[in-house]
């Protein structure tokens, strides 16, 4: 197949799918994930306060303090591009 | 080159490192829900074979220059080089800088807008377009080895990282990750590998960001781990350049030249500007300004991975303590100490995360290690899938097939890609050296052809006969070479261009640098040869050279409005950052 034939790669003629005008942008799955997991992380991080950890520098509450800015990375990402915003 | 030097017999340790609690299981749970779910969401979308294979050329300059970093973070990677830094101290941060920084850019400011402008596919496509078939057929068929040989090895490297750090039964591991795999590319193809890279990329950050501030915390800041360092290991261990003016000062036994010219030049070259998994990505750009800027952003991310990977590295060697307060000493895989039991520079990362990360933190590291496995073999599975559909399949066996036959290949190529590659995993599994040299191979190949590449886009008089003997023979040199080394470890005196060097330089000479000067030697010969018989046979015409060569070809404005919009300022940016990085560690 030479790099000129019309068959692969050559624009299909409906090159934009209808559907994905109403897709999900990338960045709405990296807000759900990151929400989640910095919910979970965060939660764990609250639990520590009265059953404290046994990794090193866990007096820090590096999940309590991690999770929480992961929460609102996620929480930013998961509202500012969420379906339908446009 | 930036295969991390990882080995499969680093986890023959006996016991695992730690156990997921609860919440550590629901994290990982809710990462595998959704790559499936991205799978099927995007599967509506990768009707036709430019959606399926160049995710429809939609992505913006992040996405596609995130994904384009993100190729080259897998765990692989972040696991070998935490190691190597333990192993050499700072000098590992060459592969992340000079090893690819220069690259990348070069890539984005003068390559990008020949491979965006041609409308390839492929990088096999280009040369196609430039050399003829035979160029094409050459690399075609190697990067459809490598590639498939490669997601072998990131599944069976993914499945005993799990059983060492979990426990978990190597099969099990192995299927899932493959099925898992295999389905949500197969459905979304390019789209949905660069959608799951993006989130390995933010799940990687996250989930490794803590181990350098923690540790630099517990060390007492940056000046105080240098020090601590210097009684421990020397000095050597914390500079860039200064200890790399003979091979005998530094623990890498390595020459400033091989840094510059054999890793600087050629591998980083050759890698970011001709592997077509990481070209891929940018290809997959919305426009001309997008392509070239993507590579750039990606650069600017790139600069900082060395302190989440060789961070860990160096804070691990003043740091590592068993629970009576004892240093941990790693050793080398393979080594008796290894064999008995001892962990191996390349467990630095996983030890490092046990240490400081507990219940949630540690779902999070190990989700982050298993989305970088899985991203590594969906990366190589989709640009096998890329290069089979195109560059082989519809090349050689099946030139006239519909649009939509080409993709359903596509889909089945995918899934095929994924049982040869289970098949490989298992092959590996029962002779772990073929690790080493399947790791070994994408060195062969991608030195010379950058060499083939580089000349043909910027040299109107290379011709097809010059372009495919010079791959070939370049090829073929480092090949020799590498035979050479492994059957005596004495001939590297005359790749170091030291035939009388000592038996104590040439066991100072470690393979990774031994690397840089085939790299080096393999690319010089590539050249020259593809010079001679250029010169030897008919150059092609002045029309037939359009758009594929510099000098031939009007570069068309990207459309930047002001200064700030325009790559080669941002470009420039990073160039200083990197400069400014260098003289401060230097």
């Amino acid at each position: 197949m030479s790099e000129s034939h019309p068959q692969p790669g050559a624009p299909h003629p409906h090159h934009v799918d209808p559907s994905t005008e109403q897709s999900l942008s990338i960045w709405f799955f990296v807000g759900v994930l990151m929400l989640g997991c910095g919910v979970m992380i965060f939660g764990e991080g609250v639990y520590e306060f009265w059953h404290p950890g046994t990794t090193v520098l866990a007096n820090l509450h590096p999940s309590f303090w991690w999770g929480m800015v992961m929460t609102l990375f996620g929480a930013f990402y998961t509202i500012r591009f969420r379906p339908g915003k446009g | 080159m930036h295969l991390a030097p990882i080995s499969a017999v680093m986890m023959l340790a006996p016991t695992r490192l730690t156990h997921l609690a609860p919440v550590d299981v629901v994290i990982l749970l809710m990462y595998f829900v959704m790559v499936i779910f991205i799978g099927f969401y995007v599967k509506g979308s990768t009707n036709t074979s430019e959606q399926f294979f160049l995710a429809g050329r939609e992505m913006t300059a992040w996405i596609a220059g995130l994904s384009f970093v993100s190729a080259n973070l897998g765990s692989l990677e972040l696991m070998g080089w935490a190691g190597a830094a333990y192993q050499y101290g700072i000098l590992a941060t060459h592969w992340y800088w000079i090893g690819a920084i220069p690259a990348m850019l070069f890539l984005g400011i003068v390559m990008m807008p020949f491979y965006y402008i041609s409308k390839t596919h492929s990088v096999p496509g280009y040369l196609q377009l430039r050399f003829g078939e035979g160029a094409r057929g050459v690399s075609g068929v190697c990067f459809a080895f490598m590639t498939i040989l490669m997601s072998g090895v990131n599944m069976y490297a993914m499945a005993v990282v799990m059983q060492v750090v979990l426990g978990w039964n190597i099969d099990f591991s192995m299927w899932v990750g493959a099925i898992t795999v295999a389905i949500y590319v197969m459905l979304g193809g390019l789209r949905s590998a660069i959608i799951n890279e993006v989130l390995q990329f933010v799940l990687i950050w996250a989930g490794a960001m803590l181990i350098p501030i923690l540790g630099l915390i517990e060390a007492g800041g940056w000046h105080n781990l240098k020090a601590q360092i210097a009684v421990r290991m020397g000095a050597e261990y914390t500079h860039l350049w200064s200890t790399t003016g003979s091979f005998s000062a530094n623990p890498m036994g390595v020459h400033w030249t091989g840094i510059v010219f054999g890793l600087g030049w050629v591998i980083s070259f050759g890698y970011w500007t001709t592997d077509f998994l990481v070209v891929q990505r940018v290809l997959s750009a919305n426009s001309l300004r997008s392509a070239r800027l993507a590579p750039i952003i990606g650069s600017a991310f790139k600069m900082f991975v060395p302190f989440f990977v060789i961070l860990p590295g160096l804070l691990a060697l003043v740091l590592l303590k068993d629970p009576s307060g004892h240093l941990i000493q790693l050793y080398p895989d393979g080594s008796p100490q290894v064999l008995a039991g001892a962990h191996s520079f390349n467990q630095v990362l996983p030890l490092m995360m046990v240490r400081y990360l507990g219940p949630g933190l540690l779902g999070l590291g190990i989700t982050a290690l298993v989305a970088g496995f899985m991203s590594g073999m969906a990366g190589n599975v989709s640009a096998f899938s890329t290069v089979w559909t195109y560059d082989i399949y519809g090349a050689y066996i099946n030139k006239k097939a519909s649009d939509s036959h080409y993709v359903l290949m596509g889909r089945w190529s995918t899934v095929v890609g994924m049982i040869i590659s289970v098949a490989t995993a298992y092959l590996v599994r029962n002779s772990a050296s073929i690790m080493d040299y399947v790791q070994e191979l994408f060195s062969f190949f991608i030195a010379p052809l950058f060499g083939t590449v580089i000349l043909g886009m910027l040299w109107k008089r290379a011709t097809k006969a010059g372009g495919f003997w010079g791959l070939l023979s370049g090829t073929a040199a480092s090949v020799f070479m590498w035979l050479a080394v492994l059957h005596d470890k004495a001939n590297i005196r005359f790749m170091i261009l030291q035939p009388h060097a000592s038996a104590d330089t040439i066991l100072r000479v470690q393979a990774m640098a031994a690397n840089l000067y085939r790299a080096l030697w393999s690319w010089c010969i590539c050249v020259a040869v593809t010079i001679v018989v250029s010169y030897m046979t008919k150059p092609k015409s002045e029309a037939e050279l359009t758009g594929l060569v510099y000098g031939s070809t009007v570069i068309p404005h990207d459309g930047s409005r002001n200064i700030f919009e325009k790559p080669i300022f941002w470009a420039i940016v990073v160039a200083t950052i990197l400069f400014i990085l260098n003289l401060w560690l230097w």
